[in-house]
């Protein structure tokens, strides 16, 4: 699968951007926002710094639409400033989120069977995530989750294509590990 | 009799011309309750723009009225709790924090503890609660971050809850939550301090 | 129970593909932000096209504040809706008198989005679809309040650090 020349559209709406229609980038923003979205949010792992971090890349990507050579690739061309912004963001913020999920079921009782054992489950791939060196989880995910072609993660990322396929594998390697030693704790 | 037709005329001249729209019967019961509230010296634009909102919506004409009489007892009461110098929109929070299920006790304790404008404060409270938040615990969220927090704060406070909520956290334990982590990491009081305030989020 | 490392590995990317809740405001932040500063006239980004963005901003701006008492600052808040379906969409509320003619959305591939600057307050509004079907916004939030029978959201403008 990969980026796809998505349809002639992305080009139309880029080329009325320019002209000035505001509302031409909000249906860009639609069409984008939410694989975007499970991207940062997956690869930064809080939550409102990935949406921080996506909300600023929209905004990076309007101001320089002048640099997006091929408008017809413009998704593409916004992975590329999501994933830069996403390294820039550092080490995983202080989760938040998930101390909050611990906290609402302790105050709700305890969670029980089915629902435990998913917060469990969502709990142990965060962590193994979280544990993985930054390009591990970068490549993992552009690979597997968003389901790009090394090709396209390589112009993505800068790094070549051995490389990332070796990174891939470290990282479900890595997963495996650690998600294994979860089930043992 | 040439007295009351004079007053008439005044009356009819008085009236907003915006509420041609309603029918006569509704534009003349309408025009009374405005009269009314400005020689009380309450805002009179919240009233006329619930009436172009029934207009608009094709209400009847009964449930207009009723719905504008309603406003006006409200923002007397809003102005009771929150004194006389609250501004329109201060009131009209007032009034949305009220019939969220806030006490006028909790108004004035807010106008206590806030430098005004309190539009944001109230208007915080009342959009929790319309969240699914238990009034007293929207109510002690905002009062507890309320002296020191900015509106631009307070709206991210909100909609850090709602996010939670969202994601299927009870809505009373996201609201507490998000105060003690507020009261902890954010909101601190300095408002200065890179280091404690939070990141602004975009507008 | 044995679980071998591939089908592990495949349980995670299942569990990473599902869809993640992005806040549905964000794509009003992100416009209201660029509405705020056009884009730069560098490598051949026309000069006219920020002229032309200006414009069209300001022809539908609405700037008719009615708290005149609390401070004068006001916010330009741009209002999106998306409804692929529509042949119209307006935004009414309490800043523009409920009047549909007022605040008619522009719409691109069926994000309907206007501009209103509002001085500090709080609005009910909502949207009006096809001259019939009253909405309420995503984004927002609801109205309690809802006497005339159609749901309608609110916008607060703070007046301090907002």
């Amino acid at each position: 699968m990969g980026i796809e020349r998505v349809e002639s559209s992305d080009a139309e709406l880029v080329r009325r951007v320019r002209a000035g229609d505001i509302g031409a980038y909000g249906a860009l923003v639609s069409r984008y926002r939410d694989r975007l979205g499970r991207y940062a949010v997956h690869m930064i792992g809080d939550h409102e710094d990935a949406e921080e971090a996506l909300q600023d890349s929209f905004v990076r990507a309007y101001r320089s639409l002048a640099r997006c050579y091929d408008p017809a690739r413009f998704g593409a061309w916004l992975y590329g400033i999501l994933v830069n912004r996403c390294r820039t963001t550092g080490a995983r913020a202080a989760r938040r989120h998930r101390m909050f999920v611990r906290d609402a079921d302790a105050l709700n009782g305890a969670a029980h069977g089915d629902q435990a054992d998913r917060v469990e489950w969502t709990d142990a791939i965060e962590r193994a995530l979280a544990r993985l060196a930054p390009e591990y989880r970068e490549a993992f995910l552009l690979k597997h989750v968003e389901d790009l072609e090394y090709e396209a993660i390589a112009e993505l990322t800068g790094a070549g294509v051995s490389a990332l396929k070796m990174r891939v594998k470290r990282a479900r390697e890595q997963l495996q590990l650690y998600l294994r030693e979860a089930e043992h704790v | 009799m040439i007295l009351a037709a004079l007053l008439m005329v005044v009356q009819v001249a008085a009236q907003d011309p915006r509420l041609e729209r309603l029918d006569p019967g509704t534009r003349s019961a309408v025009s009374a309750v405005v009269d009314s509230a400005r020689g009380d010296g309450l805002p009179v634009e919240p009233l006329i723009q619930r009436a172009l909102e029934g207009a608009t919506k094709g209400a009847p004409g009964a449930r207009i009225v009723a719905a504008v009489r309603r406003l006006t007892v409200d923002l007397g009461a809003a102005r009771l709790a929150l004194g006389t110098n609250a501004s329109a929109a201060e009131l009209e929070a007032g009034v949305a924090a009220l019939r969220a299920g806030a006490t006028p006790e909790i108004l004035a304790h807010l106008r206590d503890l806030r430098r005004p404008p309190l539009t944001m404060a109230l208007s915080v409270l009342a959009d929790l609660v319309a969240s699914g938040v238990p009034a007293d615990s929207a109510a002690a969220a905002v009062l507890a971050l309320a002296p020191h927090a900015r509106d631009a704060d307070l709206v991210e406070f909100r909609r850090a809850v709602e996010r939670d909520i969202a994601l299927g956290a009870p809505p009373g334990a996201a609201t507490s939550i998000r105060v003690n982590a507020g009261a902890e990491n954010v909101f601190s009081g300095t408002g200065t301090n890179p280091g404690t305030v939070p990141r602004p989020r975009r507008p | 129970m044995f679980e071998r490392a591939d089908d592990v590995v495949e349980r995670v990317i299942q569990h990473l593909r599902r869809p993640v809740a992005i806040d549905p405001g964000l794509d009003a932040r992100v416009l209201r932000e660029i509405a705020q500063a056009p884009p730069t006239n560098r490598r051949g980004w026309p000069l006219w096209s920020a002229l032309a963005a200006a414009a069209v901003l300001g022809a539908i701006l609405i700037a008719r504040p009615w708290s005149r008492d609390e401070t004068n600052r006001s916010d330009l808040l741009q209002f999106v809706f998306v409804a692929p379906q529509a042949a119209s969409v307006s935004l009414v509320g309490d800043f523009n008198d409920w009047d549909p003619a007022r605040s008619p959305m522009q719409t691109a591939q069926g994000v309907w989005a206007t501009a209103v600057r509002l001085a500090p307050g709080r609005y009910r509004y909502a949207f009006l679809v096809n001259g019939v079907d009253w909405r309420a916004d995503p984004g927002a939030p609801t109205a309690r309040d809802d006497e005339f029978g159609t749901a309608s959201s609110v916008v607060t403008v703070g007046g301090r650090g907002s």
